[in-house]
């Protein structure tokens, strides 16, 4: 008997992976962008090429992502099915179509278009909902995790509407009050309503694993999940008219971000794991990124810092940081897991086969870690000051991070074709299992 | 040589979780082996209950244990009681 071509209770390797691979070329589109947009991240956030950006990371990056990694993970961490794998191709086919026309739309500026490719996304992100709430059928063990991927979920869920509200509005005026505040909304929706919840909860059930150290204690839990819970629908009431919410929500999130913060070092180095590999480096740096990320969202709700610059430094550490790092860190644990899966697992145990390691490649990975770290907290120095050729060089630092990012996943990738050839020598000998490392 | 539960956790060593490059000796996933004349019957457990590699460690432990000398059937029994946690971990020298 051979092993399942597919993880248990899992799709095909191929359908979380097809998102991923699109998911890392939008992040490349991005950094590039981020240098060829070093004078207009120079003025103020609102300009169509920045929206372009923006919706190219939160869209094509981060929420593609995270979608891959859903389909993945939720059969480990929910322990359930998916419900239907055709589902999430069609899914994908569609996102994609989507997400690029709102690039293009934003880029021409032309917004008829812009409000159908946003009705199209949202479309996309319904099947998702469609597919995952069907996977959940009866679901009843409502652990911290759960509840986090609830929370996520509901946060996607009110990010859409807003947007494509927002979206509408440029063709229809409909939405009442001011433009910015609901602006700002939609953002730290997606940001701590929809991004933020999904990381904690995949992170509460994959770290453990990937470090080999305990899960978040009680009341680490206690105050990410209701940090979350409190706070991220008090910002958003604050930004929308009830002032009065918006620092005690922002304080809340903070406690959220720092309660997490607080687990994962801890966990770090109480770990039993020997050594740490560049994914749970990234991870590990992407958390400390909260802290600058909860400060300056803090100060910014209580007004002791106000402007664009500082509003784009925000948003710079938050979704650059902290998202964008811990996406990098688990997309290089999951994808070669996955192409590991679908090239040798079925080979395992009758021939030599090569361990998860042995298929990565290490000094990209470790060039990424160095050039995207270094860029974010360069990008951040720079839109602060407001340098448009200063940004410009933190966006090519950033952009050759993501290129060395992207050559490490595609060396990975490779498996998927060489590994049908002759066998190669991984170092023992049947009845070895895996080479020992 | 004769079957030995010794023996058998020598063949166990030789089954590695891939992501983790640990065997499953090491990781402290295999809680019993017995061993009626040929029949072995092993009982072990996961690092988590949804882990992805479920089907697959379990037939390479049946893989590993089969290939032994005198061994007729393998039996793998994967149990969650008790939950495994990382203090089961014994690591051993790389060899």
């Amino acid at each position: 008997m051979s092993p399942p071509a597919r993880p248990a209770g899992g799709l095909s390797p191929l359908v979380p992976l097809a998102y991923l691979v699109c998911a890392a070329f939008a992040f490349v589109v991005a950094a590039l962008g981020v240098a060829w947009l070093g004078p207009e991240l120079a003025g103020h956030y609102y300009h169509p090429l920045l929206l372009a950006l923006t919706h190219t990371v939160t869209l094509g990056w981060v929420t593609l992502a995270i979608m891959g990694a859903s389909y993945q993970l939720i059969p480990i961490v929910l322990e359930r099915p998916i419900w239907s794998e055709r589902l999430a191709r069609w899914q994908l086919a569609i996102l994609a179509v989507a997400v690029t026309g709102m690039m293009a739309h934003f880029h021409l500026g032309t917004w008829p278009g812009l409000a159908m490719a946003a009705g199209l996304l949202a479309v996309g992100i319904a099947l998702h909902l469609v597919n995952v709430g069907l996977s959940l059928r009866g679901f009843t063990r409502w652990t911290f995790t759960a509840r986090l991927v609830g929370l996520g979920y509901g946060g996607l869920a009110l990010t859409t509407l807003f947007g494509v509200a927002l979206a509408a509005n440029r063709v229809w005026p409909f939405l009442p009050g001011a433009f910015f505040p609901t602006l700002h909304a939609h953002v730290q929706l997606a940001l701590l309503g929809w991004v933020t919840p999904m990381i904690f909860a995949v992170a509460a059930r994959v770290y453990p694993m990937f470090f080999l150290a305990a899960a978040p204690r009680r009341w680490h839990s206690f105050l990410q999940l209701w940090g979350l819970a409190a706070g991220v629908p008090a910002v958003v009431l604050g930004l929308l008219g009830v002032p009065g919410l918006l620092v005690a929500g922002a304080v809340a999130v903070a406690g959220a971000a720092g309660a997490h913060a607080a687990w994962a070092f801890e966990m770090a180095r109480g770990r039993k794991r020997p050594g740490l590999d560049w994914g749970l480096r990234f991870v590990l740096t992407a958390t400390a990124f909260l802290a600058p990320a909860a400060v300056l969202g803090v100060a910014l709700a209580a007004d002791r810092l106000a402007g664009p610059r500082v509003a784009l430094a925000y948003v710079v550490v938050t979704l650059g940081g902290w998202i964008s790092l811990t996406i990098v860190g688990m997309m290089l644990k999951i994808v070669p897991f996955l192409v590991w899966y679908r090239a040798y697992s079925p080979r395992a145990g009758r021939e030599p086969v090569p361990t998860l390691a042995q298929i990565s490649w290490p000094r990209a990975e470790g060039l990424a870690y160095l050039l995207l770290t270094g860029g974010v907290v360069l990008l951040a120095a720079t839109v602060l000051s407001g340098d448009a050729a200063w940004i410009r060089a933190a966006g090519a630092v950033l952009a050759l991070g993501a290129l060395a990012f992207a050559a490490a996943l595609a060396r990975v990738l490779t498996h998927l074709w060489t590994s049908r050839g002759t066998t190669p020598d991984w170092g023992v000998r049947r009845p070895a299992v895996l080479r020992d490392v | 040589m004769s079957l030995s539960p010794d023996l058998i956790t020598q063949a166990l060593r030789r089954v590695y979780d891939p992501e983790l490059g640990m065997s499953v000796v090491d990781l402290g996933l295999i809680y019993g082996v017995e061993i009626d004349a040929g029949r072995v019957s092993i009982s072990m457990t996961l690092t988590a209950q949804g882990c992805p590699l479920r089907a697959a460690l379990v037939e390479w432990v049946r893989l590993a244990v089969g290939e032994l000398p005198g061994v007729e059937d393998v039996r793998v029994i994967v149990t969650f009681e008790p939950p495994w946690t990382p203090d089961r971990i014994v690591l051993t020298p790389s060899r």
